[in-house]
């Protein structure tokens, strides 16, 4: 037995947490949307009720949880609006990205593999280069999101991908704490 | 607090009178103690003698089985027989059961050779269960209506299903596996109503957890976990061992001497938590030896890397945690009174621990509270638990590499649907290796299971599309799903467990442990399936109260039927018909709370404005 509406098909996360869907949003407030639905359809909310309620119950909280998941962070969350215009992500993913893009990346990339663990003032250098580009690309997505020019957005989000796993790299040659 | 006033759907309106007993228990490596909420206190239940520590040992001799402290008493002497620290051994493979220097391997299988035959850890684990189940019997007189238990939260997969094996097969009802930081982080938390972020360091007789947590307007949401699910007390214990063995150049000692040394390193580390400076005497072990001289000094310098392995794991969860703040500190586990312990934590996150809870009793406590709250005894709405699965779920693909499914530290339940296709023309089965772990090959992450997907209809090589599901429920335990997308034909999935029983075992056990029950036993099951069928029917009859109209006429009868069957058949004192009514008013209420639950979430935030949040946040 499913419940209509929760049969696995597509979800849009702006509607299950009743948010306008764009691209700014208030985290603060989406969190607590989280909390506030979190407290009513949790499992352990349904711990007294049929086998059915809970199934049905986890089934809803899994989602709301991979909602939260998908608009909490800016990337994600630009990648769930692409979703939303019928954009394929996998599709996209493997979509060549232009030269000169590759070819900064590439120079970012020797630079992080190049960093000594206790070069901190060189990460931090790294860190807010990476931070710069990634700025100007959640802008271009913005703007191309408004135009609804999805090849645009599609591309901003690309590199945004490469842009998060250098970020990545980076802290991962550091240090913890 | 208007919003939250809403009909709750899933919530069963209990009348007080209606009060039920839901146990907490910590399954411990070395103690395991069992608490209840009584007048909404939190009460930590003693054994006859006073004592609510039962040491986690049982006796499997030829004369019959003997748990905690009697047992212990015989460790020494009937080491084979005696088997300690089984928590360490759940979910855990052959070789790892072979690292036990004081049992003996079964022949084959998952199991120690005793007295009585192979025994597994599993087994071990139901009869500490049994005895804890037992002592709240005997000191509460009420039936037992479901119980949570508290596992590490860095546990795996295969070691949460073993835990929760344990339980089905000494009878108890499992409400909730709940992490052992997160039940301490509750214990502490709904005491002092605080708001903030907390880390929970959690250093067991065998394994070691760190969780941070933001609690935040009664919603507690575990932020990241990390641990060393082989890294506690015991370990502690064998450095002592160590510092005795070399000190007093102790060779090739019997099992019985290994067993009788290793008891006295255990007090030896209990008395340097007090003095700087102790005597060991070893005359008990081998006669005429005299003492030896162990300085907490020497001690410390000893463990000093199992002590840097815990703050390694600490500084990766706060990362991981993404927080530039700790508010609060808990020490959990006996293991933290080793004064090197408080002092390196409150070093590290700059703030001195909480310690107004007895480290030992701590996770039982939250256990109970969370217990209490899960059987309907308070008001839902008090907490929320938030928990993350600990370690990365992913599948084997090509060339033994792993392919994340998901993440660790994803809040869960969750769900994650991943694409498979066919490599062969007309292949109709398809194996999926689903391993656990950070790593990025195969052969260094735990093998959890294979899964088959058997009856995929015969089509060209890569035209398949096989959809299967990951589903990690709110215990952290994983189901999956499959179905081809093509056909929509579904795939049945085989599970078989890399190092743990098979359904079919546990069904075994349990049937062999029923031929040796006494009426007592039928009598107790015969009372849980009453309360599991009145519990039913009164979540029925409320939710027809609340939105019977989602039914036709025609589908109100037919669920009325059943629940009046439901409540004949508790009635009588047939077991096996009042399970199959459960059954079967169970299915008969599937329409009605898929229709509820419908409406619930079109409702639940409907008409709610970011003004109406705002004064939820500030009431």
């Amino acid at each position: 037995m499913v419940a209509e509406g929760f049969s696995g098909a597509p979800k849009d996360y702006f509607e299950l947490f009743q948010i306008e869907p764009q691209f700014d949003l208030d985290t603060d407030d989406l969190g607590q949307r989280f909390r506030t639905l979190q407290r009513r359809f949790h499992p352990d909310r349904y711990s007294g009720g049929s086998a059915a309620e809970q199934r049905l119950a986890a089934q809803v909280s899994a989602d709301i949880n991979a909602g939260y998941q998908a608009l909490k962070d800016p990337i994600s969350r630009a990648g769930h609006m692409l979703e939303r215009q019928a954009c394929d992500l996998r599709a996209l993913e493997r979509q060549p990205v232009s030269g000169e893009f590759l070819m900064q990346q590439m120079q970012l990339r020797d630079k992080a593999e190049a960093l000594s663990s206790d070069d901190n003032e060189a990460r931090s250098h790294l860190t807010a280069e990476a931070k710069s580009l990634m700025r100007a690309e959640l802008l271009s997505f913005q703007e191309a999101m408004e135009k609804e020019d999805y090849e645009l957005a599609g591309s901003a989000w690309v590199h945004l991908l490469y842009l998060q796993k250098l970020n990545k790299e980076v802290a991962g040659s550091s240090d913890l704490i | 607090m208007a919003l939250l006033q809403i009909a709750e759907p899933g919530a069963v309106a209990q009348e007080p009178a209606s009060r039920k007993l839901a146990l907490g228990i910590d399954l411990g490596t070395t103690n395991s103690l069992v608490a209840h909420v009584s007048d909404g206190d939190v009460k930590v239940l003693p054994d006859g003698s006073g004592n609510v520590c039962l040491p986690s040992v049982v006796h499997f001799g030829a004369e019959g089985t003997l748990v905690g402290s009697a047992a212990e008493a015989l460790a020494v002497s009937a080491p084979h027989d005696t088997i300690a620290s089984a928590k360490r051994y759940l979910g855990r493979s052959r070789e790892e059961l072979a690292a036990d220097s004081y049992t003996k391997l079964a022949e084959s299988g998952l199991a120690f050779e005793t007295s009585q035959g192979p025994v597994t850890p599993v087994e071990v684990s139901a009869a500490l269960l049994g005895a804890l189940r037992d002592r709240a019997l005997s000191s509460l007189d009420m039936p037992i209506a479901g119980a949570v238990i508290t596992v590490p939260a860095y546990f795996d997969d295969a070691q949460r299903l073993a835990t929760r094996q344990a339980a089905e097969l000494s009878g108890l009802n499992v409400l909730r596996l709940l992490n052992e930081p997160t039940a301490a982080a509750v214990a502490y938390g709904l005491d002092s109503g605080e708001e903030g972020v907390v880390a929970v360091y959690d250093l067991g007789g065998g394994t070691f957890d760190v969780s941070i947590l933001r609690l935040e307007r009664g919603v507690f949401e575990v932020l990241a976990t990390g641990g060393d699910s082989s890294l506690g007390g015991d370990d502690f214990d064998q450095r002592i061992v160590t510092l005795l063995r070399d000190e007093a150049s102790l060779h090739s000692l019997s099992v019985a001497q290994e067993r009788a040394l290793l008891r006295c390193a255990r007090s030896a580390k209990e008395a340097l938590t007090i003095a700087s400076e102790i005597e060991v005497q070893l005359d008990s072990i081998i006669s005429g030896f005299g003492a030896v001289t162990v300085t907490r000094q020497a001690f410390n310098s000893a463990c000093a890397d199992l002590v840097n392995r815990s703050l390694d794991a600490c500084r990766q969860c706060v990362a991981d945690a993404g927080v530039s703040q700790i508010d609060q500190i808990v020490l959990v586990g006996g293991s933290t009174r080793m004064p090197i312990i408080g002092e390196v934590v409150a070093a590290l996150f700059g703030k001195e621990p909480l310690n107004s809870i007895d480290p030992d009793r701590v996770v039982a406590m939250g256990a109970a509270r969370q217990a209490d709250l899960l059987i309907g005894n308070r008001d839902a709405e008090d907490l929320l638990l938030l928990d993350v699965i600990p370690l990365s779920l992913g599948v084997e693909t090509y060339g033994g590499l792993v392919e994340r499914i998901v993440p660790r530290n994803t809040t869960i339940p969750v769900a994650r649907a991943q694409e498979f296709t066919t490599a062969k023309d007309g292949q109709t089965g398809l194996i999926v290796h689903v391993v656990q772990g950070e790593r990025e090959r195969v052969e260094d992450c735990r093998s959890l299971a294979t899964f088959e997907l058997e009856g995929i209809p015969p089509m060209v090589a890569g035209a398949a599309r096989l959809e299967v599901t990951f589903q990690v429920d709110a215990d952290g335990l994983l189901e999956v799903k499959a179905q081809e997308a093509t056909t929509q034909a579904t795939a049945s999935v085989v599970v078989k467990p890399a190092f743990g029983l098979a359904e079919d075992d546990i069904a075994t056990m349990l049937r062999a442990g029923y031929e040796h029950a006494s009426e007592d036993m039928h009598a107790r099951q015969l009372a849980e399936a009453k309360v599991e069928a009145e519990q039913l029917v009164a979540g029925i009859r409320a939710a027809v109260t609340s939105d019977g109209d989602l039914l036709s006429g025609t589908e109100h009868e037919a669920l009325m039927t059943a629940v009046n069957d439901l409540v004949d058949a508790s009635q009588g004192n047939n077991i096996e018909s009042l399970r199959k009514a459960i059954e079967v008013t169970g299915r008969a209420s599937e329409l009605l709370a898929a229709r509820r639950m419908d409406r619930s979430i079109k409702s639940a935030l409907g008409g709610i404005s970011v003004a109406t949040l705002e004064g939820e946040a500030e009431s």
